[in-house]
């Protein structure tokens, strides 16, 4: 029993905040959401990474690591607000594949060369490599119809190829509903850490507003509401890594809590900001939107709501103090 | 990340449940706030320490068992599992021993842990006075050096378990010149000592739980002093460190309550609004959550990591949810939750539970002070009006 990461685990994430705080600012956001052209440079510093091969097999040219390292980096690209196709691809595509027994082509998804968007009934839409725009994937009407959503928020190119298409698996919605609750306690840190690099210089009333208490305490909520958050997460991808029968319900917990979490520190977040958080200029409202798509994404707040109930009101799942576990 | 037990670990749980379940009185006790329940919870000390089960955390010399803080995690889980009764010595193992164990001399280690442990004296903490709540550095009451002595008089308040324990401890301004931080000493007192007078408060649920203090020229061996004179403020942030942190409420208590949530939800799921339905449900997340949290915390210890300001998240998050499950128990039971007892005799343990619940954001610090802490040591948020 040793909840904690290990050395090897917290240096590759290091590694990955590092890269990313260097080549992925709010200007690469910017730019991309005036449609300017997509910069291979940044999708290739993944892959020269490995992160595309980090769940694949080392026999298939991988790192063969696990979900508990995905998790660890998804939440990097969250802090990132990474607009490319990483976690989809390689942390949710690939490991879905493998369970499938499908390997092939996995070299190229290594190489960078393949992008995964794994196609799931819980998600009407997935995103399509122009950046600006959802395809519909909805089974039911079999169409294939281009719609506008909140912009930026769409800044992840993947390409439009459903060949990852898990329609109604389990394992799939695990999968991205795991994924995305790591990217959201990421965005939640970096929400509130600009909200608090910003309370620190605004001056009003002769003092800088973070030293007011009314400001102190909405930003303290947040910190518990992400810091509760961060070890269910981690919990749901040791669960569903060890493959316990009761991953679903812990992976719901996860979506839930990283859910909440994100949605109050971007309501908060705003809140510090004053007027300049309702403007463009600011670049909060990149992570704002990228965490309603996430909140959104990978069944909502109230499908995981259900899920858990039935679990746990449903009594399949042990409750109780000896059943921390379980 | 290795979230399985080793076979040693649930072969002790074993042992602990076995135990628990042939020991763990049938009936909860009467309230802890009054002297038949006070009574009824020292002889439960006894009883477990019988067992050797008192702080199975402490050294062996210390009357513990010289376990790691995941036996204790298991060994809290199975307690809460087997419904054991609320600590009576709760300011004394959880608060002192630890502070005492850190800052203590091997005299005072000899002297006090082994008793502790066993149920034999029971401690009051006395911190607060009417003039130093939340802001603790307020402090008046005086300790004066007079040989081999300290002579203190003044007046300390809300003395959790003061009206019918055995000793306390609290910090004293022995500097006479000193303001603030500086000049206090932390002291320990036999609470029938001449000059003592101990006033009962009657509590919002009419019970006595802690107690006025006041010293009226009251004589203290020095070496009943902590870690030197002066060094009060220090020793007592390791107090309030360890109250906050990773011991006072563990995991098992709020998966324990969630767990009870949740019967109590079955039975009143006829009448339940859905808002009701959502809470039960948060409410074995946020237990669960902190059950997460708890032993990432333990795991960090154990490798020779320390808590720090975090501890503040931890209180507020514990002290909310505990109010957050009491509040929705109270609304599934409807106009019954006002009644002391049910129709059929049993203690209404929501009520008694909702009642305490409230205390949970004052004690040990006010949340608006954990906020503020948090704000400040862990988000870098500037400092004001602190002194």
């Amino acid at each position: 029993m040793d909840f904690r990461f290990s050395d090897d685990q917290l240096t590759l994430a290091t590694s990955v905040r590092d890269y990313l705080s260097g080549t992925h600012g709010p200007e690469v956001l910017r730019h991309l959401d005036e449609a300017g052209p997509r910069d291979p440079a940044i999708w290739q510093g993944l892959v020269d990474m490995g992160l595309t091969g980090l769940l694949v097999p080392e026999a298939h040219g991988g790192l063969g690591m696990g979900l508990i390292e995905a998790a660890l980096i998804a939440a990097e690209c969250g802090r990132a607000c990474l607009a490319e196709p990483l976690v989809d691809t390689a942390f949710v595509g690939v490991p879905w594949l493998l369970s499938q027994g499908q390997t092939d082509g996995l070299a190229d998804v290594v190489a960078g060369t393949r992008k995964l968007a794994p196609a799931h009934a819980i998600n009407p839409w997935v995103a399509d490599g122009d950046g600006d725009a959802l395809v519909s994937v909805d089974p039911l009407r079999k169409l294939t119809v281009r719609v506008e959503r909140s912009r930026d928020t769409a800044a992840q190119g993947v390409s439009t190829s459903l060949d990852a298409n898990g329609a109604g698996d389990d394992y799939l919605l695990n999968l991205g509903a795991l994924m995305s609750a790591a990217q959201l306690v990421g965005l939640a840190d970096a929400m509130l850490h600009q909200a608090v690099e910003y309370a620190k210089l605004r001056t009003q009333f002769g003092q800088p507003i973070g030293a007011f208490q009314g400001i102190k305490h909405q930003l303290a909520s947040c910190s518990v509401a992400i810091e509760f958050a961060k070890p269910v997460v981690w919990r749901a991808a040791a669960a569903l890594q060890d493959g316990l029968a009761s991953a679903a319900a812990h992976v719901s917990h996860a979506k839930l809590a990283a859910s909440d979490a994100a949605m109050l520190t971007a309501e908060t977040a705003i809140q510090v900001h004053g007027a300049m958080g309702y403007t463009y200029e600011v670049d909060l409202h990149f992570w704002m939107k990228r965490s309603w798509a996430l909140c959104g994404a990978w069944g909502d707040r109230a499908f995981h709501l259900k899920r858990i109930d039935d679990a746990v009101l449903g009594g399949s799942l042990p409750i109780g103090p000896e059943h921390t576990f379980a | 990340m290795q979230l399985v037990y080793t076979a040693e670990q649930q072969a002790f749980r074993a042992e602990v449940r076995a135990w628990m379940e042939a020991h763990v009185p049938k009936e909860p006790l009467v309230t802890l706030e009054c002297r038949e329940g006070y009574d009824q919870h020292v002889e439960w000390e006894r009883t477990l320490a019988s067992g050797n089960w008192g702080m199975v955390t402490w050294p062996e010399a210390y009357g513990g068992r010289g376990l790691d803080l995941i036996q204790w995690l298991i060994f809290e889980e199975e307690y809460f599992r087997a419904g054991g009764p609320n600590r009576a010595n709760q300011n004394g193992i959880f608060l002192l021993g630890p502070t005492i164990m850190e800052f203590g001399t091997e005299e005072q280690k000899a002297r006090f842990l082994t008793p502790m442990a066993k149920g034999e004296v029971i401690w009051a903490q006395a911190w607060s006075e009417p003039g130093a709540g939340s802001d603790m550095a307020a402090i008046q009451s005086k300790a004066v050096r007079n040989g081999d002595h300290y002579v203190i008089t003044g007046q300390k308040t809300w003395s959790s378990r003061a009206a019918f324990a055995d000793w306390g401890f609290g910090i004293f301004r022995t500097d006479p010149d000193s303001t603030r931080h500086k000049g206090l000493t932390f002291i320990l007192f036999d609470l029938n000592s001449p000059g003592i007078t101990r006033r009962p408060i009657r509590q919002l649920h009419g019970d006595t739980g802690f107690a006025e203090l006041f010293f009226d020229e009251v004589r203290v061996p020095v070496e009943n002093c902590l870690a030197g004179e002066g060094q009060g403020w220090n020793v007592a942030m390791a107090t309030a460190g360890f109250e906050r942190g990773l011991m006072l409420r563990s995991p098992g208590r709020f998966q324990a309550t969630a767990k009870r949530l949740v019967e109590l939800y079955r039975q009143h799921a006829d009448h339940a609004a859905p808002s009701a339905r959502e809470a039960v449900v948060q409410a074995w997340g946020a237990a669960q959550a902190y059950a997460y949290n708890t032993y990432a915390v333990a795991a960090k210890i154990m490798a020779g990591g320390k808590i720090g300001a975090e501890a503040s998240l931890n209180k507020i998050f514990w002290s909310e949810l505990d109010r957050s499950m009491h509040r929705t128990a109270m609304q599934l039971l409807g106009a019954a939750a006002e009644l002391k007892r049910f129709d059929d005799g049993r203690i209404n343990q929501w009520l008694e539970g909702y009642i305490f619940s409230l205390s949970g954001p004052v004690y040990a610090g006010s949340n608006e002070v954990q906020r503020n802490i948090t704000a400040e040591r862990l988000l870098g948020l500037p400092r004001v009006g602190a002194g």
